[in-house]
């Protein structure tokens, strides 16, 4: 990892002070018992299939052409898209449009502090972003032109990755870039028989690893689906962990369910930014 | 490359009748070439050559301190780097996407440790471990990256010896570790978990494995489905089309089947590989 040095960079091994919070002296077993009761019940009352309060809002950057803010609760992600351009750096003429996305986590984001580059974390989710945005956008629409999407997440509590890729579908109808379809994206986490939609920091960092290995039962896992409303295609599925086959039909399953959900929200924010506007060009 | 409406119609009915362009049916690879053992300055190497894709991997090993977070446990980083011999678009910094997207896509495959057991390369809690540095050369690529770099890692990974530590020893901020200075004293690593990566095509209504060039351009979409055991470890969508989810049930399914006879096989090949009197080396 290449570091900026014409930035001031801290010292390079820093540990955060979490590390030596009294909850390390608990198993990871009991840490989850304590976020998610047997019944299925979480710590913030809601239940596995229940998606956090989510807030979207449109036009949040005024120089941008679109833009779009989002909250599952505490996690906060704001993108914006930029007017298309022609394509840096490229000689041949190509047929379809490109789309460029990155993705950031603020440095202030998360429990350790993120660099200003982005490292391989971060480039990896831009692609899984521009894989799930480019199924929904009309690429032919602006041959040879690329249009920029910016998604910086100000504060992570799980689930940044799909919150950014819903917002980011927002961003880009409220730029009026031609799309196909409206984008929904949603997280899972697994932990052996639990399944929980939209987790937060802890419950996705308590599903890396597998907890309930005396109980014969290593399904663990974070499932990131995006789906194309009407047309009921999947854009980007993307899973990381260790989950069988019929755990994952499941998880498809309700994801997509999931997805559906939060669709009502994204056509009511759009709809809501239709009329203002109806309104200042009537004024 | 590029095909005309007629000659992917050819791809696609072939595909139809399961029985490919080349006369393969839908489910099967191309006919591989591995060899292990080839580089003499690493700990274990492999080179996999499917059909026109090339790669090496070689395996290098260095004592580290383990990450705060995870005291009791080793480090794994896989490198990838696409020489500018595969083709001219690696030049400069052209192959760094390709590259990442590889590299990243391993280190999520290997992350869970039902997958791969770090452990196991603790040396002294919080004070030693083993780093493992996999790096991974593509030396020609002739399509279905992801497969050939995971079979060629897997093989690399299993031909590793780790040198065998004796005895370790700690005087207050001090430690002291014998290694065996036996040469053939070494400890082999478990990798019958480490996850085979299959692409999975989508054309027409049918998936398939493997794909040449040709059948690349008549797909829509693609899955990388990266299996372990009989689990899933990993699973990314490529290429900028969509499926339905009966369709990606459809695929996951597919390249389970496929994933767990190609890791039979080459358990069988590499239980089988002897050292070779006569070696030939990767350039033949």
């Amino acid at each position: 990892m290449p570091i900026d040095h014409k930035r001031i960079n801290g010292p390079e091994i820093t540990i955060p002070y979490q590390l030596f919070d009294k909850l390390n002296t608990k198993s990871g077993k009991s840490q989850f018992k304590d976020f998610v009761k047997s019944n299925g019940v979480r710590i913030d009352g809601r239940s596995a299939n229940d998606h956090r309060k989510i807030f979207l809002k449109t036009g949040v950057v005024s120089q941008a052409k679109g833009s779009a803010y989002i909250e599952l609760d505490k996690t906060k992600v704001i993108v914006s898209v930029f007017n298309p351009r022609e394509i840096p750096n490229k000689s041949e003429y190509s047929s379809k449009g490109e789309i460029y996305c990155e993705f950031k986590y603020a440095p202030f984001s998360c429990h350790k502090r993120r660099l200003h580059q982005q490292d391989p974390e971060e480039l990896q989710y831009s692609a899984i972003m521009k894989q799930a945005l480019e199924s929904a956008v009309s690429r032919h629409e602006f041959p040879n032109f690329q249009v920029d999407i910016y998604a910086l997440v100000l504060h992570n509590d799980g689930a940044a990755l799909s919150a950014a890729i819903t917002v980011a579908g927002v961003a880009l109808a409220h730029a009026g870039i031609p799309m196909y379809d409206l984008i929904t994206s949603v997280t899972l986490a697994v932990q052996g028989e639990f399944v929980l939609v939209d987790p937060n920091l802890e419950e996705e960092r308590l599903c890396q690893v597998p907890l309930f290995k005396d109980e014969q039962n290593t399904n663990h896992g974070i499932v990131v689906l995006s789906m194309l409303a009407t047309h009921e295609q999947v854009s980007q599925f993307y899973q990381t962990g260790n989950l069988a086959m019929d755990n994952l039909t499941s998880a498809i399953e309700t994801l997509t369910n999931a997805a559906k959900d939060i669709v009502v929200l994204v056509k009511k924010c759009l709809v809501r930014h239709v009329i203002k506007s109806a309104r200042n060009v009537e004024d | 490359m590029a095909l005309c409406e007629a000659e992917k119609t050819f791809v696609l009915h072939g595909v139809e009748e399961n029985f490919r362009i080349d006369g393969r049916e839908r489910e099967d690879y191309r006919p591989m070439e591995l060899e292990t053992n080839i580089v003499s300055h690493a700990f274990g190497s492999a080179r996999l050559r499917l059909a026109n894709t090339d790669v090496l991997v070689a395996v290098k090993i260095e004592v580290d301190v383990p990450y705060p977070e995870r005291p009791r446990e080793g480090k794994l980083e896989f490198f990838v780097d696409c020489s500018a011999n595969a083709t001219p678009d690696f030049e400069g910094r052209g192959g760094e996407d390709l590259a990442v997207e590889i590299s990243n896509s391993l280190a999520g495959a290997y992350r869970s440790p039902e997958v791969f057991d770090l452990t196991k390369l603790c040396i002294l809690k919080g004070r030693k471990c083993w780093k493992i540095f996999v790096d991974i050369l593509l030396l020609e690529c002739g399509g279905n990256l992801y497969d050939a770099v995971s079979i060629a890692v897997k093989a690399a990974l299993w031909d590793t010896r780790i040198p065998l530590v004796k005895s370790v020893t700690v005087d207050g901020n001090n430690i002291d570790m014998e290694v065996s200075e036996e040469l053939h004293d070494c400890q082999k690593l478990d990798v019958t978990g480490a996850p085979i990566m299959v692409t999975v095509c989508k054309i027409g209504e049918q998936c398939i494995v493997d794909p040449s060039a040709a059948e690349e351009l008549c797909s829509v979409g693609a899955l990388v489905i990266s299996v372990s055991r009989n689990k899933f470890s990993t699973i990314l969508q490529t290429g900028s089309g969509s499926l339905h989810p009966q369709t990606l049930l459809e695929c996951l399914q597919t390249g389970h089947k496929v994933a767990q006879r190609l890791h039979d096989a080459l358990i069988e090949t590499l239980v089988d590989i002897k050292p070779s009197e006569n070696s030939v080396g990767f350039l033949r």
